[in-house]
């Protein structure tokens, strides 16, 4: 059974997590004085989003579904969090590496152009929704039914046998 | 009761609540043997007991007796014969055997008379408790666990006959916790079995479900100031841009000059501020729960009205950065390697300008569709509604198999 404490921790983490990856999209276009700045801010915004992908599967092995071993029942209920996040990570990744390319010689520049500005808001968009869903997804996971034995359970395993 | 002198020494019970359908406890049958045997015993000047004392789970213990103490460590312990109602817990039975045991081998003898005079009050003490309760069947002392022993005679008391003698129910219950049985007092277990109808209404006061509404309404509190907080900001930068852009939009590069340095840092501020909405909005129509998100839409429901606006006033501001970097980055025509060619400022802030109308009409009216419904919120509905009746039967523990309820997504 998840204890609360561990709990509150783990939320708390992923929390903080999520809020430094809103804080880097919504001002890293403010805090450019030095390319170097923006690098490191995109860096450890990409490793938070690493971190927050790790964490949530190191839940999902920690819930009695997944210790059951209906592993694809655990990833059809989240796997609109795990593909987003994924899809958010990639994104991440490559628009970090577009702007810091055309930026490095020259914070200052207007880089902007119609391919890097598409970019642009499909990143933040899925940022939006990485938010959303992986905040559900971590409050998701306090339910003590997934830490337990349920009649639930067993049909899906019934299922799953057939 | 059965004579069951040679009987191997029993396993302990695997579960604690193994079925035992007779009566607990068989006083007045057990009480004449025992003072009997301690007669016995008491005429044989305690050469050889023959009571024996199996450490099963059915046997009740007298306090040790502070005279009875062991005068040098014995090792074989079980199958020897030694004398009766030493015992106390599982602990002290070891040494109380051993010390017993020890005592046979040297040819000390026991006290007789205290036995039975220090077991009276335990019985009575033991017997209401199980009367009472309908559980104490399980708990409680098989008759055919007691074995007795009337006869003593000294053929069958060599030192090496297996245990046999007197045993009686004692006040412990071997209950395998994390693999290993540990004594647990019986009429404490038989008390929680009694009072799980109570207890169970009794929930832990902070389960990690606690804590995941409680950070959930945390949340929807930050969204319910963001929306407020989002349609203020908006509107007021609208009502800047239009006063400093003049009558008609006369005085563009004006606008330029005092607006540069606060183009982008507002860009920033509202897209917190949508990213923040936006999920608050999500949360509340439940947008994971893609049917509900769209029969809430079609019915024109006023929350999925927000969500969906937040979502297209959070598009189009996005779609504005470019613009808003051009901003940031404004230097008049005539300097040098300027973004801003001459006469270029009317078509590139036009469209600006309105974007910035319609996400503050777009936000604005979002925040009046969520403020005409604050308390509506179908994610906790869906996510945390199902649990509650589900509750007492988790809390149980007996039954848990009841609620066919799936956790949501």
């Amino acid at each position: 059974m998840l204890q609360t404490s561990n709990y509150s921790l783990v939320l708390s983490l992923q929390f903080l997590l999520l809020s430094y990856d809103l804080f880097v999209n919504s001002f890293s276009e403010l805090l450019r004085m030095a390319p170097v700045i923006q690098l490191v801010l995109f860096i450890i915004q990409d490793i938070a989003v690493l971190f927050n992908i790790i964490i949530i599967f190191l839940m999902f092995f920690n819930t009695f579904v997944f210790q059951a071993g209906l592993v694809n029942l655990l990833f059809r209920k989240f796997k609109g969090t795990i593909i987003l996040t994924a899809v958010y990570f990639a994104l991440s990744i490559s628009l970090h590496v577009w702007v810091m390319n055309l930026r490095w010689k020259n914070s200052k520049r207007f880089v902007w152009t119609d391919g890097l500005q598409t970019l642009f808001v499909f990143q933040r968009l899925a940022a939006v929704l990485y938010c959303y869903f992986y905040k559900r997804t971590a409050v998701r996971l306090g339910d003590p039914r997934f830490y337990q034995d349920s009649l639930w359970l067993r049909k899906e395993f019934m299922q799953v046998r057939r | 009761m059965g004579r069951k002198q040679v009987r191997p020494p029993r396993a302990l019970p695997p579960v604690p609540s193994a079925i035992q359908d007779d009566i607990p406890l068989s006083r007045p049958k057990k009480k004449k043997p025992r003072t009997k045997t301690t007669l016995a015993s008491a005429s044989l000047e305690g050469l050889v007991q023959t009571a024996v004392h199996r450490p099963s789970e059915g046997s009740e213990l007298p306090t040790k007796d502070p005279r009875e103490h062991p005068e040098a460590p014995v090792q074989r312990r079980q199958k020897k014969t030694r004398p009766p109602l030493e015992l106390e817990t599982a602990s002290t039975q070891k040494k109380a055997s051993s010390a017993s045991l020890l005592r046979n081998e040297n040819g000390l003898s026991v006290e007789p008379a205290e036995d039975p005079v220090i077991q009276k009050p335990r019985r009575k003490t033991k017997k209401t408790q199980p009367a009472e309760l309908q559980y104490a069947d399980e708990l409680g002392v098989e008759d055919e666990d007691i074995i007795t022993d009337e006869q003593n005679s000294p053929e069958q008391q060599s030192v090496f006959t297996a245990p046999t003698g007197v045993s009686q129910p004692v006040g412990k219950v071997f209950v395998e916790k994390s693999r290993r049985f540990q004594a647990a007092d019986r009429s404490e277990l038989i008390k929680t079995t009694e009072n799980i109808d109570v207890s169970m209404d009794v929930k832990p006061s902070w389960t990690t479900r606690d804590v995941a509404l409680s950070v959930h309404r945390a949340f929807r509190m930050i969204g319910l100031f963001s929306h407020g907080f989002l349609a203020g900001c908006a509107v007021w930068n609208v009502v800047v841009i239009y006063v400093l852009a003049g009558d008609r939009l006369s005085d563009l590069p004006n606008l330029l000059q005092q607006y540069k340095t606060l183009a982008y840092p507002f860009q920033s501020l509202l897209y917190l501020l949508l990213a923040l909405s936006t999920v608050s909005a999500f949360d509340r129509i439940d947008l994971a729960k893609t049917s509900v998100a769209i029969r809430n839409f079609l019915a024109l429901d006023p929350t999925a009205l927000a969500s969906f606006l937040y979502f297209t006033a959070l598009t189009l501001s996005l779609s504005q950065q470019m613009t808003s970097d051009r901003i940031h980055l404004y230097t008049p025509s005539s300097v040098n390697g300027s973004l801003w060619a001459e006469g270029i400022e009317e078509q590139v802030l036009q469209p600006w300008i309105v974007v910035n109308l319609v996400v503050a009409v777009l936000v604005g009216l979002s925040w009046l569709f969520l403020s005409s419904r604050p308390g509506m919120d179908l994610s906790e509905e869906l996510m945390f509604s199902s649990d509650v009746e589900e509750y007492p039967d988790k809390d149980k523990g007996i039954k848990p198999l009841h609620n066919a309820n799936s956790p949501s997504e």
